[in-house]
């Protein structure tokens, strides 16, 4: 197959979910449940299988498309190309995978209402793939707003609970403010440079000196991605929605949808702002802001009781640790997050799913009240300690592998504290996550009818949490296929032999906006350049894995009999648990301080880019 | 938050921001100003594929996945609102209420606007590509026009006239079908959304290509998205109730 076969696919990948939606609009009430499942499941293969074969081709050089045929003359274009580089092309895989899982997950038992669902889903697909393989800027803005339509609507589907309606609403309305900044951010570049497209913007960037429009425009465009990649500020929607959308929603939420907020700043950065925007400028923004995003998230993540609440900060927190890999601005950082992400989706996506079940099971998800509810579930619980442990850096797992050559990146980019916040953050993360499945699975601990932990008044708990399907006394086996094929991918990315290689090689050609813009405008494919380092097991990655596995599991076990520590201990905790309350209290479901967060998030984003000096 | 942290939070944000863009605004080139690289690519592209609106030969033929992308968005909304607004269980659905006297002269103007805005509705449909309208517009002129039935004669007028799973079939057709032209170019020349119809002559109704025909698509896809949705929205005011009891005043 030649790489223009592959480019032809890459519409396909956007417009096939699209058809197939159209149609189950148009049958209304009158396909049966499996029949919609059938479709909706076939349609995320077909995706997977077009995004396969453009993976591979891109292999090779990046696979360039121009929709309507409007080709460059001379390195110029009025149409809008779609662009797969490895990168795009394995994010591409990733979200019609994850997307094919959800579906699987939902055979049978998430009632269709009248196909909504899986149209929903299937338009959600588009606007992914469409948003991942799109070569140009305002482009990129349509198809981040298809999927955030369909990702609003999915978060309230359970309407009979208000508490959805209200994390559908605040989703919708962060995230809406995000993006009428960007577009205005689009229009300030387009009115200075006349071009939308990624490279051609990136050509005459090249041309001008950055003065203040390019560094406002530069804040602007990528305050949207950053809400949706749920940095702090700009994180508060994330858990409210999380909590409230339906399991298999949430496996595309948290497994790739945030993550693509963080894509789609970072393309933008390296395509268009590479080369006008000192580097330093902005690692001296997205450092601090990635380990504040990863601290804040792995606090609230520890503190939750509310099963998926407690999952969606711990998606906070690795979208921080994530941020701080891309800042480095090097191949081996981008490298290393890639695969980290890569793996992370398997896992948290798994994770995601078995407290469905958990859901489907018992009507809430309330980490005290489930106290040993689990222990007939063995093989359920296997899973769950299994992606627990995965969580935490457990070796040979995929996300161990990302940790670790993203610790090495850092560290190598002089930043020595980097395997300080990643083992630490993890050890949090996969320690809340394992002191649930102590509790539920194992019984451990006091039951909390008999003077164990009470929630606090004022905390989320997950009692409240509207079942999603009937109540299943059996778990059916479509529910478990989809938790084992997620794990398996998070593992398989740590263990495939030469998947380091491939990242490293996707890594490269991510951060080549000079390659990025012959391939696209000048229909040249020079070949992507070899990777001057190789991603793979290091003694150091291993041993900090374990490192922060073994505090994950110390800290869950201390957690799980915390009521009984001495009160000495406790007044020591204080101040800790204070400041901790203050956090927390920031986190007030209240739309208005999320706005007033947003805005303030822009100015400090601002201020640490263009204002802070940094010296490298 | 207390209410005042918040005011300050925000004054403080929305003074950075202000001057964020009080900076870029400063740096644009002047309103009207010569130098426009897109526009001295555009123009001529639109030309020659003998489209006289430029605007509709940009969003149609230059851009066109932009605008799969947003009339996308558009079935994204209305699918979106259905699923939101379905009835709930404690919902169930009521005769609606007895319509309330109207004055004649409301009556009469609506009755004679209905096919004028239909008709006008049409036309800025179908000439989108020589004149400045085109499909989204139309589309939404047609669907106001549908609306004018309820405000001159009755809820029970409107409903007679918009089956709505008829409504729902034109909507999916609409979008469905200029992802299958989108295809169709794919499987011509190579490129999605080619422009694959010959163009014809500059000006004329027969010419652009694809853009008219993409025009009554989305015309097609907006006017019954359009409908569908107030629809949604006039179901859940006006004829569904909790438990027996009207939940909002609602409607007429």
């Amino acid at each position: 197959m030649t790489s223009g076969t592959a480019a032809h696919l890459m519409p396909l990948a956007i417009a096939v979910p699209v058809l197939v939606a159209c149609l189950m609009v148009a049958a209304g009430s009158r396909l049966p449940h499996h029949v919609l499942d059938l479709l909706g499941v076939a349609t995320s293969l077909t995706v997977c299988a077009l995004a396969a074969v453009v993976l591979t081709r891109s292999a090779d050089g990046r696979v360039v498309t121009w929709n309507g045929d409007w080709r460059p003359k001379r390195g110029v274009s009025v149409g809008i190309p779609l662009v797969a580089d490895s990168l795009s092309a394995g994010t591409a895989l990733l979200i019609a995978g994850l997307m094919s899982c959800a579906l699987l997950y939902s055979w049978r038992y998430y009632s269709p209402v009248r196909g909504y669902y899986h149209a929903l889903m299937l338009l959600f697909l588009a606007g992914m793939e469409g948003f991942v393989l799109s070569g140009d800027l305002f482009d990129m803005f349509v198809f981040f707003e298809l999927m955030g339509i369909a990702a609003y609507a999915l978060t309230g589907l359970k309407i009979e609970d208000p508490t959805a309606v209200q994390g559908g609403l605040n989703f919708g309305i962060v995230n809406s403010l995000g993006a009428y900044f960007s577009l205005a951010g689009i229009g300030v570049l387009y009115a200075r440079h006349g071009q939308l497209g990624l490279a051609p913007l990136g050509q005459r960037l090249t041309e001008h000196r950055a003065d203040a429009l390019t560094v406002v425009a530069l804040v602007v465009i990528v305050t949207c991605f950053l809400v949706k990649a749920a940095v702090v500020p700009f994180h508060f929607w994330l858990p409210d929605a999380h909590a409230v959308a339906p399991a298999p929603v949430c496996v595309l939420f948290s497994g790739v949808m945030v993550e693509l907020g963080l894509y789609g700043a970072f393309r933008v950065f390296w395509t268009v702002f590479g080369s006008a925007v000192p580097h330093d400028d902005i690692r001296g923004a997205f450092l601090p802001a990635g380990v504040l995003t990863a601290v804040v998230g792995a606090l609230m993540c520890f503190a939750q009781s509310h099963l998926k609440r407690m999952l969606a900060y711990s998606t906070i927190a690795h979208v921080g640790l994530f941020t701080t890999g891309l800042a480095t601005l090097t191949p081996e950082g981008t490298a290393g997050v890639a695969l980290y992400a890569a793996a992370h989706a398997g896992v948290k996506s798994a994770l995601f799913l078995l407290v469905g079940v958990i859901l489907a099971r018992h009507g809430h998800v309330d980490e005290l009240k489930l106290h040993g509810c689990g222990r007939d579930a063995r093989f359920v619980s296997w899973l769950y300690f299994a992606a627990g442990a995965a969580l935490a850096g457990l070796p040979p797992f995929g996300t161990a592998l990302g940790k670790s050559v993203t610790e090495e990146a850092l560290t190598r980019a002089g930043h020595p504290w980097g395997p300080a916040v990643f083992v630490a953050v993890s050890a949090l993360t996969g320690g809340a996550v394992l002191r649930a499945g102590f509790r539920i699975y194992l019984g451990a601990g006091p039951a909390p009818d008999a003077g164990g932990p009470v929630a606090i008044a004022a905390q989320t708990t997950g009692i409240e949490e509207h079942r999603e399907t009937e109540q299943l006394s059996r778990t059916p086996r479509t529910m478990y296929a989809a938790v084992l094929l997620l794990l398996a991918g998070g593992l398989a990315v740590g263990v495939l032999p030469g998947a380091g290689r491939a990242f490293d090689h996707a890594a490269e050609g991510f951060t080549d906006p000079r390659g990025y813009a012959a391939a696209v405008l000048f229909g040249t494919a020079p070949a992507v350049g070899s990777p001057h380092h190789e991603s793979t097991w290091t003694a150091q990655g291993v041993v900090l894995g374990c490192v922060s596995t073994a505090a994950a599991v110390l800290l869950a076990a201390a957690a799980v009999r915390a009521p009984r520590a001495p009160d000495a201990r406790r007044a020591r905790l204080r101040p800790f648990l204070r400041s901790l309350a203050a956090v927390r209290a920031l986190h007030s479901g209240h739309v208005g301080d999320y706005a007033a967060w947003l805005l303030f998030g822009m100015t400090a984003l601002a201020a640490l880019v263009g204002v802070l000096p940094v010296d490298g | 938050m207390s209410s005042r942290g918040r005011l300050a939070l925000f004054l403080l944000g929305a003074a950075g921001v202000a001057v964020l863009f009080a900076t870029a605004f400063l740096g644009m080139p002047a309103f009207g100003s010569e130098d426009h690289p897109y526009r001295d690519l555009a123009v001529p592209a639109a030309v020659r594929h003998a489209t006289a609106n430029v605007v509709s030969s940009v969003n149609f033929d230059q851009r066109g996945i932009d605008t799969f992308g947003e009339e996308t968005i558009v079935l994204g909304s209305v699918i979106g609102v259905a699923a939101l607004l379905r009835p709930a269980q404690r919902e169930s659905e009521q005769r609606p209420p007895p319509d309330r006297h109207r004055l004649e002269s409301t009556t009469l103007l609506g009755y004679v606007l209905l096919p004028v805005t239909l008709v006008v509705g049409l036309d800025v449909v179908a000439h989108g590509h020589v004149s400045p309208g085109g499909g989204f517009q139309g589309g939404v002129i047609l669907a106001t026009g549908f609306h004018l039935l309820y405000l001159a004669g009755s809820y029970q007028a409107l409903a007679r006239l918009r089956p709505v799973e008829i409504f729902d079939r034109g909507e999916a057709l609409g979008a469905g079908l200029f992802g299958v032209l989108g295809a169709a170019g794919l499987a011509a020349t190579g490129a999605f959304l080619a422009n694959v119809i010959p163009t014809g002559s500059f000006g004329q109704l027969f010419s652009g290509g694809t853009v008219p025909v993409l025009n009554v698509l989305v015309g097609l896809e907006v006017s019954c998205g359009a409908v569908v949705l107030l629809t949604h929205f006039f179901t859940e005011a006006i004829t569904l109730s909790v438990g027996g009891r009207r939940e909002r005043g609602g409607g007429t």
